[in-house]
């Protein structure tokens, strides 16, 4: 062989051994990178939150009387969600958003839909794999399983009411009475949603609880 | 590739590896800490979103 054919064999080879050192780097990252960058960005958005909750008026003063309002920006925390049964340790902030650079920092409320409490349907979207992988066992979730929502000025309890799968263009799920669009809500409900298979975008496991108690704080 | 880069390094041979893994870190980083999480964000790796 030809002193430039071996050079090329040898440059491809190269080539295609980086491209491979690369390529597991990058699984490496998605892994392990993802959720460093994620838990960092969970202790900043709580110590937000916390900071935020003891500045504010709590309930009690005249300003805040009635239902619990909430005017956020994209990004912005609004509540602690807590699901025992998926450990003791299990705990994440809400963000407003669902695009993919507030997924991938949090779990976060899918826009246009209720907020914690409300009359009609709260959607919560998660990562099922990286960024911490919060939504990792939300298949898991059966009949029963309680949902807690800490707000600034309540304590919301969720018990799950159903499970299902889903395609990511069935929007229905986030209607305020679910598969119903138009039709007026009676029942708080909780959607839980993440992708399934996990790694995918071609299904969407959908978790649903209804309100079975508000407290205030 | 690597062996033209290794021609080209000043030095002695520790001094040419230790520029080499400086290289190699470098560009690792820049991976880790620039390119991957932009690219994270545009591959469908994980698309738990709703609706699009």
């Amino acid at each position: 062989m030809g002193f430039a054919v071996r050079q090329v064999i040898h440059t491809t080879g190269e080539i295609a051994l980086t491209a491979g050192a690369i390529g597991l780097l990058f699984i490496g990252y998605l892994v392990w990178g993802t959720s460093l960058r994620a838990a960092s960005a969970q202790r900043q958005l709580g110590s937000e939150l916390n900071q935020q909750w003891q500045q504010a008026p709590a309930r009690g003063d005249a300003v805040e009387a009635g239902p619990e309002q909430f005017h956020l920006s994209t990004g912005e925390p609004f509540a602690f969600i807590t699901i025992p049964a998926f450990g003791p340790h299990w705990r994440f902030t809400l963000i407003q958003g669902t695009a993919m650079a507030q997924l991938d920092v949090s779990p976060g409320h899918v826009p246009g839909t209720q907020w914690p409490g409300q009359v009609g349907n709260f959607a919560v979207a998660g990562h099922r794999v990286t960024a911490g992988n919060p939504f990792w066992s939300l298949p898991s979730l059966r009949s029963g399983d309680l949902v807690y929502i800490q707000t600034k000025l309540d304590n919301f309890t969720y018990r799950v009411t159903s499970e299902k799968q889903v395609l990511p263009t069935d929007v229905g799920v986030l209607d305020p009475v679910p598969g119903h669009p138009g039709q007026r809500p009676v029942q708080r409900l909780i959607t839980l949603i993440t992708c399934n298979p996990a790694w995918t975008g071609t299904h969407r496991v959908i978790v649903t609880g209804v309100l079975v108690s508000a407290k205030p704080r | 590739m690597y062996g033209w880069l290794w021609h080209r390094l000043p030095g002695n041979v520790p001094a040419r590896t230790a520029a080499m893994t400086l290289i190699v870190l470098t560009v690792a980083a820049v991976l880790w800490y620039a390119v991957f999480p932009w690219a994270s964000v545009h591959l469908p790796v994980d698309a738990s979103g709703f609706g699009g």
